[in-house]
């Protein structure tokens, strides 16, 4: 499963780092650092060249957006580094700044999301192999806030669901599997949502999750 | 009564009145000679020269200001039917305030004076909010008061003060110029004391001349005092009427106490997000990690970790009780529950948890407000944990008593002393949290710490409010 996945850890609060450490050792991942500030992250990640990093929004010294602030440096100086944004609270303005130009490697979930242990890690492998993973918090406001009620309103309840998951990163298998339907029938309601929001088709699983949320946010 | 007799008594009269003299003069002496020397140096002193240049240069902008204000306002009560009578009138008071202004700067320059400058304007948006404030600027209004009074007052100072030393000036030079028979140009205060004819071109002669040298001595002597006099009143005046007045200065407190509260109140908010985000919340959620974390174990089937699984769940219930104490220690910092037992419960409590041996006195017949009782068991926590912390103190005491409408608290310790209010470092930032707090309520708080001690914090608080 991991396959010896290689991860930094940047969060300030003992309790968390220390837990996330032995929840990942524990299921197959090679921690390269836990660190509690963004400075140390950024020496961690020039050192050890981890695949992808966990890192708390909230860090010294302001305890306000530092873990994104490193996060957006970390990506312009190592473009295949997968980064998974970890906070207590969901802005959908960081979640908009984060997915500025692209999603390829990039996660933002509740911490709450530890609690499922699998699903977390499921969302974390996602990262690293450059898909993407939002929290559905993300996506729950982006549907509360879109003005597009109208056109998604044309959507059938089925299809709200599978939209819902597209913009979370998930894969056609994924969502299949979640919703317990048959892949096939996955592939039909996607090609239906697409066509009824006039979105242009893409394979990639991240560019889907862009277009959509693109739409959503428009 | 024979001659005898009254040439008797004559000479007992005179030798006693030689006598008392003599005494004056031995015993009156050092003061006799002190108000003559005040009185010969006084013409040439600063200050006397300050108090001049104030008459003078107030006298101009005395006229000035009452044609300003006579002006406006006639215009403006002319206009009054009008919305334009309002604006004027409006145009009046504000200019009044920039001329009370003026003279509390000369005031300030030259006399020393310190009156407080009052609130600057603020007014409400829109020139009906301008219009509306500028109208009911009690400060402005008192400046043209003070503008109106310092009219008659500016006359009296050219009448008296001026005056003298224009006098004394004519007079002192007299013997240049009066030869030509010209007449000396006296007025004001002493022309009325001595009369015209005294100063006037008919008189000559040497004994004229003598007469008219000495009066110029008097008034050069007496100008400084005159001066003073009117200079006085006018002190006076402008202390009551170009000085902030009482109910502003209330106000302007009352808004500073406001803006502490709203201030303190933000910042304990941020502080007690600040605590769950870092405590409680990371706590319980590493605690669900780890219950999933047993749950997902536990759900692989036969070969299954128990151990393992074990050592998970114990984490969990370790860091579940962690968090319940967290959670407590929180809660009882947003509000203690032993208040609601009474104030003296929840005194006595604080005082048995302190490890400075701690005695409490307790005398109040009925309970303060509750937004007091917890102002007061917050002061007696944060005092009493400063004397554990840095007083180095053997034993502490609490005294808590009503006097007339106030709850008055006095923490006391006999340790190293030295505590201060300084909004500078962090340890006494406790206290300075605590000033804001008392203050708020119309509060005092007062901390007499020697260094070597003892220290003794009083708190006086309003019993209801």
């Amino acid at each position: 499963m991991a396959a010896g996945l290689r991860v930094v850890i940047a969060e300030d609060s003992a309790i968390l780092r220390d837990g996330l450490v032995q929840l990942l050792v524990d299921r197959g991942f090679t921690i390269t650092g836990a660190v509690a500030d963004p400075a140390s992250l950024q020496r961690s990640v020039e050192y050890e060249r981890p695949d992808v990093a966990v890192v708390d929004i909230r860090m010294p010294p302001t305890f306000t957006d530092e873990g994104l602030r490193a996060a957006m440096e970390l990506r312009r100086h190592h473009p295949g580094l997968g980064i998974l944004l970890f906070s207590q609270y969901i802005e959908t303005r960081y979640a908009a700044e984060l997915l500025a130009d692209d999603a390829a490697g990039i996660g933002y979930l509740l911490k709450d999301r530890v609690a499922d242990v699998s699903d977390f890690v499921e969302a974390l492998e996602r990262v690293a192999a450059g898909g993407t993973a939002l929290d559905p918090e993300v996506v729950t406001q982006l549907l509360g806030t879109s003005r597009r009620t109208a056109s998604i309103s044309v959507l059938s309840a089925r299809e709200r669901e599978v939209l819902s998951r597209m913009a979370e990163g998930r894969s056609n298998a994924a969502i299949a599997k979640e919703l317990v339907i048959s892949e096939g029938a996955v592939e039909k309601h996607v090609a239906n949502i697409f066509a009824k929001l006039d979105l242009p088709v893409s394979q990639s699983d991240h560019r889907r999750v862009l277009a959509v949320l693109r739409y959503l946010d428009s | 009564m024979t001659q005898g007799q009254v040439d008797g008594t004559e000479t007992r009269v005179r030798a006693l009145l030689k006598e008392m003299v003599t005494a004056a003069v031995e015993h009156h002496g050092d003061r006799f000679k002190e108000v003559v020397g005040r009185v010969g140096r006084e013409p040439f002193t600063r200050r006397t020269w300050s108090e001049f240049t104030f008459l003078t240069v107030g006298a101009p902008l005395a006229a000035l200001g009452v044609a300003f204000v006579a002006i406006t306002l006639g215009a403006g009560v002319i206009l009054a039917i009008t919305f334009f009578g309002l604006a004027i009138v409006a145009l009046s008071v504000r200019g009044a305030r920039g001329l009370g202004g003026i003279h509390r700067q000369l005031a300030r320059g030259l006399l020393n004076e310190e009156i407080e400058d009052p609130e600057p304007f603020t007014a409400r948006p829109g020139f009906l909010g301008w219009l509306q404030s500028a109208l009911r600027d009690r400060t402005g209004w008192r400046a043209m008061a003070y503008v109106l009074v310092k009219l008659p007052l500016a006359v009296l100072g050219i009448l008296v003060g001026f005056a003298m030393w224009w006098d004394a000036f004519f007079c002192l030079t007299y013997v240049v110029w009066g030869g030509s028979g010209h007449r000396v140009p006296v007025f004001g205060l002493p022309q009325v004391l001595f009369g015209s004819y005294f100063f006037s071109s008919g008189q000559s002669g040497f004994l004229h001349w003598l007469g008219v040298l000495c009066a110029g001595v008097l008034f050069f002597f007496a100008a400084p005092w005159a001066v003073r006099a009117v200079v006085y009143l006018d002190r006076r005046v402008m202390r009551v009427l170009l000085a902030p007045d009482a109910l502003t200065t209330r106000v302007r407190t009352l808004e500073q106490a406001r803006a502490q509260t709203v201030d303190s109140s933000a910042a304990t908010l941020r502080r007690i997000e600040r605590d769950l985000h870092d405590g409680t919340q990371a706590q319980l959620v590493a605690l669900a990690m780890r219950l999933g974390m047993a749950k997902e174990k536990l759900a692989e089937g036969e070969d299954v970790d128990l151990d393992q699984v074990r050592r998970l769940v114990g984490d969990a219930h370790q860091g579940a009780k962690e968090a319940i104490v967290e959670l407590r220690d929180l809660a009882r910092g947003i509000h203690p529950p032993a208040l609601d037992i009474g104030l003296g419960g929840a005194l006595s409590t604080l005082a048995a948890r302190c490890t400075v041996p701690t005695e409490l006195t307790l005398s109040l017949d009925d309970r303060p407000t509750p937004a007091m009782e917890a102002i007061a068991y917050f002061c007696v926590a944060e005092l009493l944990a400063n004397v554990a912390q840095h007083a180095r103190a053997a034993r502490a005491g609490v005294v808590c008593s009503a006097h007339g409408g106030w709850l008055r608290i006095v923490v006391r310790d006999d340790g190293a002393g030295g505590a201060q209010l300084s909004r500078q470092g962090s340890s006494s930032s406790g206290l300075v949290g605590l000033t804001d707090r008392v203050r708020a309520v119309d509060g005092r708080l007062d901390i007499v710490s020697p260094p070597g001690g003892p220290t003794v914090v009083t708190v006086d608080l309003p019993l209801h409010a």
